[in-house]
């Protein structure tokens, strides 16, 4: 995908045009659930459902209100996957789907700037997801939202946006060696539930779970907004922030690093690219 | 003037749409997987959520689990059979070919039952082999008959799903924004009772809500459903399947016509 603005060198688009135009174009042509319904029904109706849903599990198993807020709290946090997981790892199967993905493999367009233009739309659906299901809990689930740690849960749930955003990412490298993402997505958009703190603590599962938990981008930004919720001090939820930015890192790295090999091996067998 | 009659054999145009089914499905297997990872995620976390609550919720979570995966296969299923159609270009020469769509659609949603029921399975399989052992059933027999009941009553409402889906192109979007409305409606993972009262009426229109309270009543000793109890949910199952299969009928006669009026198939 070319960029508009190109530098003096030549042919090198800049990094600013090829994260704009990815910006405003993926949306529209390699992202999932993209369609303003899906957008609108992703941001509304998905938190809501899914937190009722977890909600009446928790009471039906003996839970009471305590139990019922934690759930909701989780299940708020978790519907970003359907914005920054599912939508954003299909974009390497739009790409083979719509044969542009070996045009991309030889364009001269900035990788970073390409996957950060993409996330940038997922980042602020993921957002105001989570803002939208945080809002249901504090207006149906119990949960007590105290005005004074507003700020510090926006900042938690940017974070936790841009770290689930660079995992999507991540799954849309690794797609591009699979045939399809599909099931990626789906094992992602899901496994957040049982291992990372979504419904109950990480702590009552065994302790291989618990590690695999904590490769997670989505524990530490639960537990981030989680702490941000309850007014912990600022020096605690500062140690959440920083897990949830080394694990973005780790996913945006990764998912670059993953391409490059990928653009390799596509490049050298001229198979990869082909859906 | 009038036109030669074509005879075609519905019955061997639904086993063919059948082992069509089957041969997509071979070829991609991965739409079992959908259908199953959220359903065993679910069933464990439920599990998790359970665990201290009582011998029997060990069958709620199975139960659960199990109908949360064939209900993500019959709604996953038609819907996208009717939508991969439409972008393959092959619904409008279907729907004009002289077999009704019906019986085409009959195949598919009979496929999906089956695989549903092959998801179901596993899903059992993995909450019992976490769980140490299988839940303990009072009445093995009743459960397994009216396991096959709930798999008919699912069926019924994916023909009329499917039909409906001819229509919208907004096939995807009811799928999934909607899965959780209905797992929570038709009381998959507990009982509808819980809900709200304004719920109720909504859920009884689906088969499947009669026959799962039918099928915990049967499962899990003192259970609480609807008032009416057992036989009445039963009955109540019976009644709303046969009007599903009834209507459906009707209803992608009506589609087709219109359809077939309207032009507009080929639009996505």
């Amino acid at each position: 995908m070319a960029s508009v603005s190109r530098t003096s060198e030549g042919n090198h688009p800049s990094f600013w045009g090829t994260f704009w135009t990815n910006a405003v174009f993926a949306p529209r042509t390699t992202l999932g659930f993209m369609r303003v319904d899906f957008v609108l029904g992703t941001v509304f109706v998905i938190p809501m459902t899914q937190m009722v849903f977890f909600a009446f599990v928790v009471r039906l198993g003996g839970g009471g209100a305590s139990e019922i807020a934690y759930t909701a709290i989780g299940n708020a946090v978790a519907t970003v996957t359907y914005s920054s997981v599912f939508s954003v790892c299909q974009t390497t199967d739009q790409e083979k789907n719509q044969a542009t993905l070996e045009h991309l493999l030889v364009s001269p367009a900035n990788r970073l700037a390409l996957y950060m233009g993409r996330g940038l739309i997922p980042i602020l659906i993921s957002f105001c997801t989570v803002a939208v299901g945080l809002t249901y809990a504090a207006l149906f689930f119990g949960v007590t939202i105290v005005p004074g740690t507003i700020p510090t849960i926006a900042v938690s749930i940017i974070l936790t946006a841009f770290a689930m955003v660079g995992f999507g990412l991540l799954l849309g490298g690794v797609a591009l060696y699979l045939r399809t993402s599909i099931i990626l997505g789906n094992i992602f958009l899901f496994v957040g539930l049982l291992l990372s703190g979504v419904n109950f603590p990480l702590s009552s599962l065994p302790l291989a779970f618990q590690y695999a938990g904590d490769a997670l981008p989505l524990t530490w930004g639960i537990a981030a907004i989680r702490a941000s919720i309850a007014g912990d001090p600022i020096g605690t939820v500062s140690i959440l922030w920083f897990a949830v930015v080394l694990s973005a890192l780790a996913s945006y790295g990764a998912a670059i690093g993953l391409w490059r090999v990928f653009e390799r091996r596509a490049l050298v067998t001229g198979s990869i690219a082909r859906f | 003037m009038a036109l030669p009659t074509t005879h075609v054999s519905r019955a061997r145009s639904t086993s063919a749409s059948f082992r069509l089914s089957i041969l997509q499905f071979l070829a991609d297997p991965q739409w079992l997987i959908p259908s199953m990872i959220a359903p065993i995620i679910f069933g464990l976390v439920s599990f998790e959520l359970f665990r201290s609550a009582g011998p029997y919720y060990l069958t709620y979570a199975i139960l659960g689990a199990g109908m949360m995966s064939m209900w993500g296969q019959t709604l996953y299923g038609s819907g996208w059979a009717t939508g991969q159609d439409r972008t393959w270009g092959t619904l409008e020469p279907t729907i004009q070919s002289p077999t009704p769509y019906l019986y085409v659609v009959l195949g598919r949603v009979l496929w999906n039952v089956v695989s549903g029921l092959i998801g179901g399975g596993i899903v059992y399989l993995v909450v019992v082999a976490v769980a140490g052992g299988p839940p303990s059933l009072p009445n093995p027999v009743g459960f397994v008959l009216l396991f096959l009941f709930v798999m008919v009553s699912l069926a019924a409402v994916g023909v009329v799903f499917a039909a409906f889906y001819v229509y919208t192109r907004y096939a995807g979007f009811i799928q999934n924004i909607g899965e959780f409305a209905f797992y929570v409606g038709t009381g998959c993972m507990f009982p509808v009772v819980l809900l709200p009262f304004w719920a109720g009426p909504i859920a009884l229109i689906f088969p499947p809500t009669w026959a799962l309270d039918a099928l915990r009543y049967n499962s899990i000793p003192g259970y609480t459903g609807f008032s009416w109890g057992y036989s009445w949910d039963l009955v109540g199952a019976v009644a709303t399947t046969a009007a599903y299969a009834a209507v459906a009928g009707s209803i992608f006669h009506r589609v087709e016509r219109h359809v077939l009026e309207e032009g507009s198939l080929d639009e996505y």
